[in-house]
């Protein structure tokens, strides 16, 4: 499966991407080839990693420079993009579109094409195990089981690369586990968001980012110490100095 | 998040979507053909009975689902009975009731992706003249989905509130409420944009 996905990958190419929103830089001159299969991006909250997603993706377009995935321009061929490449939300309420679990697993199957999304969706949650769940409202999910309802929807469209934007986030520890074991399988290339250095230990390559900036990009064992120690530094230092104690 | 297709099965989920619209449309035509309030009253009880029949749960979220006609009712009320036109009052205020109750019962029994499927049966001529109707199912497809969601919000808004205010919220919430309504617009957008867009 591999081999027929690297005919065609040319992976994502940033070109000196900026985004600046309302005068306000969120991120600066991004140029990379990303076309490792686990890649992971660090950073602190605010310094720019869900808005790089959304640029890949093609959710919003660069204010200058370029991003192309697979030599396609992300946010001008929507539909190109269904078969290429995946995003899960970090918020799965904003994703969720339909009010119940099958209907929203249909719907991605549907704009691909499929006529027999529904059948597809509910044999997917029968092998997990939750064929029960096909019925439900989405509205009596737990916060986690909604995450894992997203994945599964973003799994189903089979995309050659998925962006996953803190996957663990709401999950409780075996789903978590089991998560990673599936995730590990995948064929497809994975670009991971997370908080947690350990959770992207695995990854070919890591990028952290700073103020919408790439800080370091290299592999997990020269990135991730330093980053680590850049953290536990901060977390030391005394954010507010002008406060009483 | 609340959804308005009921969980609780009753035999008419199993009706097809498009019998259940096309009578929807003739109980309607009908209602308004109707000029007295005594059959509209008859068609109003046995419509309440068929609730009933169905069970107690859809009867009770059938009714929280007339709340928002009250005012409307009321207005009737006041106006025909300043002018003493009880009857027109009567029969404009059961023919509201029943046919937002048929339509609301339409809704509660049908699952949304059959729902926009019949839609899709219906508007193929359309479709086949060029107009783009595909937009027009997901778009009240999202209609549906996102009113409840909303009134969920507000609700969030509203606990928000109480949770540090001494006072109620009232009509302070308006602006915060318009504000979410904006934002989840701009979210369903984009989740639709992730996955192909509403095109
Ligand atoms: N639509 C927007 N308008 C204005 N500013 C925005 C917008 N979206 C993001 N920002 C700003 O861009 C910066 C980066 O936001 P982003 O959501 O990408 O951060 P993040 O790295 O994902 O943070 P977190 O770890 O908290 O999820 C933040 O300073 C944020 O305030
Ligand atoms: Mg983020």
């Amino acid at each position: 499966m591999t081999g027929a996905f690297a005919q065609m990958d040319q992976g994502i190419v940033l070109r000196g991407a900026s985004l600046v929103i309302r005068g306000t830089p969120i991120l600066s001159d991004l140029t990379l080839a990303l076309t490792e299969p686990r890649i992971g991006i660090v950073g602190q909250n605010g310094s720019g990693k869900t808005t790089l997603l959304r640029l890949m993706a093609g959710l919003v377009a660069p204010s200058s420079g370029s991003v192309m995935v697979d030599g396609i321009d992300p946010a001008r061929d929507r539909k190109g993009m269904l078969s290429r490449l995946g995003i899960l939300f970090q918020n799965p309420d904003q994703q969720i579109l339909f009010p119940t679990v099958a209907e929203e697993l249909a719907f991605g199957l549907r704009q691909q094409g499929h006529r027999d999304a529904e059948t597809r969706a509910r044999a997917a949650l029968a092998a997990e195990g939750r064929a029960d769940w096909a019925d439900l409202p989405v509205s009596t999910l737990s916060q986690g089981q909604r995450q894992w309802l997203c994945l599964q929807a973003i799994l189903l469209m089979a995309p050659r690369t998925i962006l996953l934007d803190e996957p663990f986030a709401a999950l409780d520890l075996p789903t978590a586990a089991r998560l990673t074991r599936r995730l590990a399988t995948l064929p497809q290339r994975l670009i991971t968001i997370s908080h947690n250095p350990a959770a992207v230990a695995t990854c070919d390559r890591i990028l952290w980012l700073d103020s919408g900036r790439i800080r370091a990009d290299g592999p997990p064992g020269a990135v991730l110490p330093a980053f680590t120690a850049e953290m536990a530094r901060l977390g030391e230092a005394d954010a507010d100095p002008h406060l009483p104690r | 998040m609340l959804t308005l297709t009921s969980p609780v099965e009753t035999p008419l989920h199993r009706w097809p979507a498009g019998l259940k619209l096309a009578l929807l449309c003739a109980a309607t035509v009908l209602l308004f053909r109707l000029t007295t309030p005594l059959p509209l009253a008859a068609i109003a009880t046995a419509l309440a009975a068929l609730h009933l029949l169905l069970g107690r749960s859809i009867a009770a979220t059938a009714l929280r689902q007339l709340r928002p006609l009250w005012p409307f009712l009321a207005l009737l009320a006041l106006w025909h009975g300043l002018t003493g036109d009880l009857a027109q009052g009567a029969t404009i205020a059961l023919r509201l009731i029943t046919a937002m109750a048929l339509a609301n019962l339409v809704t509660m029994t049908t699952r949304l992706s059959d729902m926009l499927a019949a839609l899709d049966r219906l508007t193929a001529p359309l479709a086949r003249a060029g107009l783009p109707t595909r937009r027009l199912t997901l778009a009240l497809a999202l209609a549906l989905r996102f009113i409840p969601v909303l009134s969920d919000r507000i609700d969030t808004i509203r606990a928000a509130w109480t949770a540090r205010s001494p006072r109620r919220p009232g009509w302070r919430i308006l602006i915060p409420a318009a504000l979410a309504a904006l934002d989840e617009a701009d979210h369903v957008a984009e989740s639709l944009r992730a996955r192909g867009g509403a095109g």
